[in-house]
């Protein structure tokens, strides 16, 4: 039984870890910058370096991650088959790379010239990226809110990129647009459509499965989506009707929906049988408690514009959303997946199963907790930053820090793979 | 015989592992049940590829009820 284990299925371990080894050096990059600039880039959300911080942990962190995560969940999640996907994570990522490196230096510099160079690869790079996962999702048998959800972010991720791509050219070309309110769309279908929507349909499998706690309510899974969904195609027409009662009308839902969810996650957290406190789970709870913290946030600036139209209530909020709710989950998510990869490649050498050292082995355990507590000071360093500029510099070299122990435990993860592989394969042969 | 596997509050691999660990002792005509609240689809992949059959059923309470057995023929 054990020598015909196949996971023909699964992509090449490289093609996921690629991804994840990548994404947290932004993070480093993005807390650098925050310390070399100090207070001027929390002043407002549209100085260039808060612009380019934002992309520094929007497209290089949480792109890179959620793409590496994507090729490995699509087979495993939802049964489906990504075409080529050794080819096409080595045509995607170095492209998606260098397009995120000139993106960020065109914000940070202000020269137009890099943004222009930095929409074709984007276009090609997330273009094809896009079409792939999509026939990989619409081709799979399986079934399933989790399967919709990632049906509904791959759109919204293409969505995103358009809008962004317009942006890039207006602020080059210097177009007749809307900058602020295609910003603010560009923002909602990215963070909202794309991230947080992967993020749902992601936990529906992945809480119950590694957290241990009972499945997400079939109300809640079929709802939560399609509402969310709408309510981003609501915001957009905000372009088109910008009264501050529709803003309301569509933006109150929308902090409920996400408090119900950040609440549901806690709730079943909260009510399994079976407690377990690894970095995962923690991570998760810091996660949801920063949507929560958003929701509210977001609820008291538009109840009070004398607080909401302060340019730093938006840039709170957006230390919430970055930081707080889509860095944390991230990282608690390649912390369980680093150590799953390494153990399902492990199991296709042929090894007896007693020989594939345990899943535990992976990352010490030490080494993800210390580095959450490190990432947890920085998330509140960073929200004090907001309101007490004096800590920005800090803050940025915690969160630095904190994204450099990300990155060296997940280095660390993949060489213990290869030391393992080596072992096992010795083994084998001897057998 | 039914072995019962109740995977629901183990973390993964451990459903797995147990569920192979029980497939290769499976004696002609027998089955294993695994419970779990997701679809273990690399499982999934492992039984196609190795003769073995499977039906699925979720209960109310989200809990799916995996049935696998040796493929016939």
């Amino acid at each position: 039984m054990h020598a015909s284990l196949s996971f023909d299925q699964a992509p090449p371990i490289s093609v996921p870890y690629r991804f994840f080894i990548a994404a947290p050096w932004f993070g480093v990059m993005a807390g650098l910058l925050l310390a070399l600039s100090g207070d001027a880039a929390l002043a407002s959300r549209w100085t260039p370096e808060a612009l380019a911080l934002t992309h520094l942990v929007g497209v290089g962190f949480m792109l890179q991650a959620m793409c590496g995560a994507l090729f490995q969940f699509i087979p495993v999640a939802v049964g489906g088959n990504v075409w080529s996907p050794k080819l096409v994570a080595n045509t995607v990522q170095p492209m998606l790379l260098l397009a995120t490196l000139l993106l960020v230096a065109g914000l940070l510099f202000s020269r137009p010239v890099l943004l222009s160079f930095a929409v074709p690869l984007f276009l090609l790079s997330l273009g094809g990226f896009v079409v792939v996962v999509a026939l990989a999702l619409w081709q799979t048998p399986a079934t399933g809110m989790t399967l919709w959800s990632m049906r509904m972010a791959i759109g919204a991720l293409a969505v995103t990129v358009l809008l962004g791509s317009l942006l890039a050219e207006a602020l080059a070309h210097g177009l007749a647009l809307p900058i602020i309110d295609l910003t603010n769309v560009h923002l909602a279908w990215g963070l909202g459509a794309w991230a947080l929507m992967l993020l749902a349909g992601v936990s529906y499998h992945v809480v119950p499965m590694f957290q241990l706690t009972r499945p997400y309510p079939l109300w809640f899974t079929h709802w939560f989506g399609p509402v969310l969904l709408l309510l981003v195609i609501a915001w957009s027409s905000r372009l088109l009707l910008d009264e501050a009662w529709w803003t309301l009308a569509i933006a109150l839902p929308l902090l409920t929906i996400l408090s119900v969810y950040a609440g549901m996650t806690l709730w079943l957290q909260y009510t399994r049988r079976r407690k377990v406190h690894d970095a995962t789970s923690i991570y998760f709870r810091v996660a949801m408690l920063a949507m929560l913290a958003f929701a509210v946030s977001g609820a008291v600036f538009l109840s009070y514009p004398e607080f909401g139209n302060d340019p730093r209530a938006t840039v709170w909020l957006g230390v919430l959303a970055f930081a707080g709710v889509f860095v944390s989950a991230i990282t608690g998510m390649m912390y369980k997946i680093a150590p799953f990869l390494n153990w399902l490649h492990l199991q296709r050498l042929g090894a007896p199963m007693n020989a594939v050292p345990n899943m535990k082995k992976m990352i010490p355990a030490e080494a993800m907790t210390g580095q959450l507590r490190l990432h947890v000071l920085a998330v509140l360093l960073l929200l004090a930053a907001v309101w007490q500029p004096g800590l920005a510099r800090l803050a940025g070299i915690a969160f630095a820090a904190s994204c450099a122990w990300l990155g060296w435990n997940l280095i660390g993860a993949a060489r213990r793979y290869r030391s393992f592989r080596d072992q096992i394969r010795e083994v084998v042969l001897r057998c | 015989m039914t072995t019962v596997i109740d995977g629901r509050e183990l973390q993964p691999p451990e459903p797995m592992e147990r569920t192979l660990e029980a497939l290769d002792k499976l004696a002609e005509g027998d089955d294993v049940l695994l419970l779990l609240y997701c679809q273990p689809h690399p499982l999934f992949n492992i039984l196609r590829n190795s003769g073995y059959a499977w039906s699925e059923e979720i209960q109310p309470d989200g809990t799916r009820e995996i049935r696998i057995r040796r493929a016939p023929g």
